[in-house]
């Protein structure tokens, strides 16, 4: 088998941190996350329940789900095992309170809070016009945990301090901010990003170098963050998927293959 | 005709009728979500007429039927978290730029508090509280959004004022011409849309017996107090259980919205609107332009 792609070793990482039981929440026309969810579903998570796009299915004994593209996609209803109208997803956070979700953006500050309204300073003038929140606002206040989630690593992703702020990682810093906010979720415990995995210091919560991928440095990630990022002494290399895990990868979750193109 | 009392009462809504269901500075719900059931004879009528200054509720992940009234120059504000069709445009074009250059009001907003506010018009209340959004930027890009401490616990929590839509515009499987409507599918949050406006009109691929409701009408999801004939109505959208998107005219229309966007050049959209919008007559008029083919190919599996 070829060596892993970044995607599929990012989609890996993703895997190996959802434990069997846990709910997923995966957006759409998210081929990474719906790879990591997925993985762990059919890797070690008999149990796990996961919703792709509205979808909410359970996998473990069905060899291939369809990849579709679009959220209103009713074809996804073979694999469904319930579906829900789209305002009692976002509006029933109770029900979410244990599940696993993933948030994207066009900004992260040190903390981890983050940014997908846009850039620039009046919000009347926006420079670029961002996605807007969708529904990672309340969920991201709510779930268990979350996984800040980027295409990029930049010192234009990475920086000092969003233009705005439409989710809150660890707020102000600490390990309380979140709870001085009155924010009943976990919070976020990993970045991933297509150089490196980040996670959060446990003291000051402030976004810290978890891991490199294979052949990039330690360097390289730093020039490409925007703020001091916290090193630790030793730095590891993300660990690549097993055959087991790549296996499944590719024949059962993303048999098209988008994660190596 | 009858004496009044004397028949019940038909909820039917003839295309050429409905004008009297929308007028300049409403407050317009527009349902689906996302590239699947906006109900796209209402949109194009509404372009038509080029109705002004509405303050338009897409729905929660709002679609193209938002960015086209935008680029027709009918909105002046938007209420929804998001415009656009995901992969087929991140951003509605239309929107983006609009926004960009100040001239249309975006309520900004995150889902739970865009369903937040609709909840508080259904149960007639003033306001929604909502946690998610505390510690965020909304609350100073959206000043209606007040932060305040609940009276019951003293957490720190959101205000969402009432959303009050005029009238709920939705597009729906089938209905009986009482008003009795019934979805394929989940209708996303379109029964919600229905609880919180003044009036809705739902546009349906099917007109049944009432019968046909009652032999299952558990499966009712609303009642609309108009009801209107529209099949393939939320072209070139999605309609669950008819037909799939029909993505080369999504691309032309996202394509017309991209060449504004980028360089003013509304030639694009004006041919956009003359082909599809100003030249057919009505609703079958606008599908045969489309094409027999093409519709039939957007068959579901």
């Amino acid at each position: 088998m070829d060596a892993a792609s970044v995607r599929e070793l990012m989609a890996t990482f993703i895997a190996r941190d959802i434990e069997d039981g846990e709910e997923v929440f995966v957006g759409t026309n998210l081929p990474v996350i719906r790879a990591g969810a997925l993985l762990a579903h059919l890797h070690h998570g008999p149990s796990m329940r996961v919703m792709v796009a509205h979808t909410r299915t359970n996998l473990y004994h069905t060899p291939v789900m369809e990849y579709f593209e679009l959220l209103t996609d009713w074809r996804g209803a073979r694999w469904a095992e319930a579906y829900f109208n789209d305002n009692e997803i976002v509006m029933y956070q109770k029900s979410r309170r244990d599940s696993v979700f993933f948030v994207g953006a066009l900004q992260i500050d040190p903390f981890g809070n983050s940014n997908l309204i846009g850039l620039g300073r009046d919000q009347r003038r926006l420079t670029l016009r961002g996605p807007g929140a969708i529904a990672t606002t309340t969920n991201a206040s709510h779930v268990r945990r979350f996984y800040l989630f980027v295409n990029e690593h930049s010192p234009r992703v990475f920086v000092p301090r969003c233009d705005f702020v439409s989710t809150v990682g660890w707020g102000e810093g600490g390990a309380d901010a979140r709870r001085r906010l009155g924010l009943p979720g976990g919070g976020p415990r990993y970045c991933i990003t297509p150089l490196a995995v980040l996670d959060f210091e446990e003291t000051s919560k402030r976004l810290r170098l978890h891991s490199v991928h294979p052949g990039v440095t330690v360097d390289e990630v730093r020039a490409r963050t925007g703020f001091d990022l916290l090193v630790p002494d030793r730095v590891p290399v993300t660990a690549p998927p097993t055959d087991d895990e790549l296996g499944i990868l590719r024949r059962r979750v993303d048999p098209q293959g988008l994660l190596r193109r | 005709m009858s004496e009044p009392g004397s028949e019940r009462r038909s909820r039917l809504v003839e295309e050429a009728s409905l004008s009297s269901w929308f007028r300049d500075g409403m407050c317009l719900a527009l349902g689906g979500l996302a590239t699947a059931c906006h109900a796209m004879i209402g949109v194009r009528h509404i372009v038509r007429r080029a109705l002004r200054d509405l303050t338009v509720v897409g729905s929660a992940v709002g679609g193209l039927d938002v960015d086209l009234l935008i680029g027709a120059g009918c909105v002046r504000k938007v209420i929804c978290p998001y415009v656009g069709a995901e992969a087929l445009a991140s951003i509605g074009p239309f929107y983006r730029a609009a926004a960009e250059r100040g001239e249309i009001e975006v309520w900004e907003c995150d889902e739970g508090q865009y369903y937040a506010g609709l909840q508080a018009a259904g149960q007639m209340l003033p306001f929604m509280p909502t946690r998610g959004g505390v510690g965020t930027s909304y609350p100073e890009i959206n000043p209606s959004l007040r932060v305040f401490e609940d009276p019951v616990r003293g957490d720190t929590l959101i205000a969402v004022p009432a959303i009050e839509p005029d009238v709920a515009l939705l597009h729906a499987a089938q209905a009986d011409r009482y008003g009795n409507v019934q979805f394929v599918g989940t209708g996303y949050a379109d029964r919600l849309l229905w609880r919180a406006a003044d009036r809705t009109l739902v546009q349906v691929e099917k007109i049944v017996s009432n019968e046909e409701i009652r032999r299952a009408p558990e499966r009712t999801a609303l009642l609309a107090d108009g009801v209107m004939r529209a099949r393939f109505g939320a072209h070139p959208f999605s309609s669950p259980g008819f037909y799939l998107e029909d993505r080369a005219h999504i691309a032309e229309l996202v394509d017309a919205g991209r060449a504004f966007a980028r360089s003013g050049d509304r030639g694009p959209f004006e041919r956009y609107l003359d082909r599809y919008v100003y030249g057919p007559a009505d609703h079958v008029q606008y599908l045969e332009t489309v094409g027999l083919r093409r519709l039939l190919a957007l068959d579901e599996y």
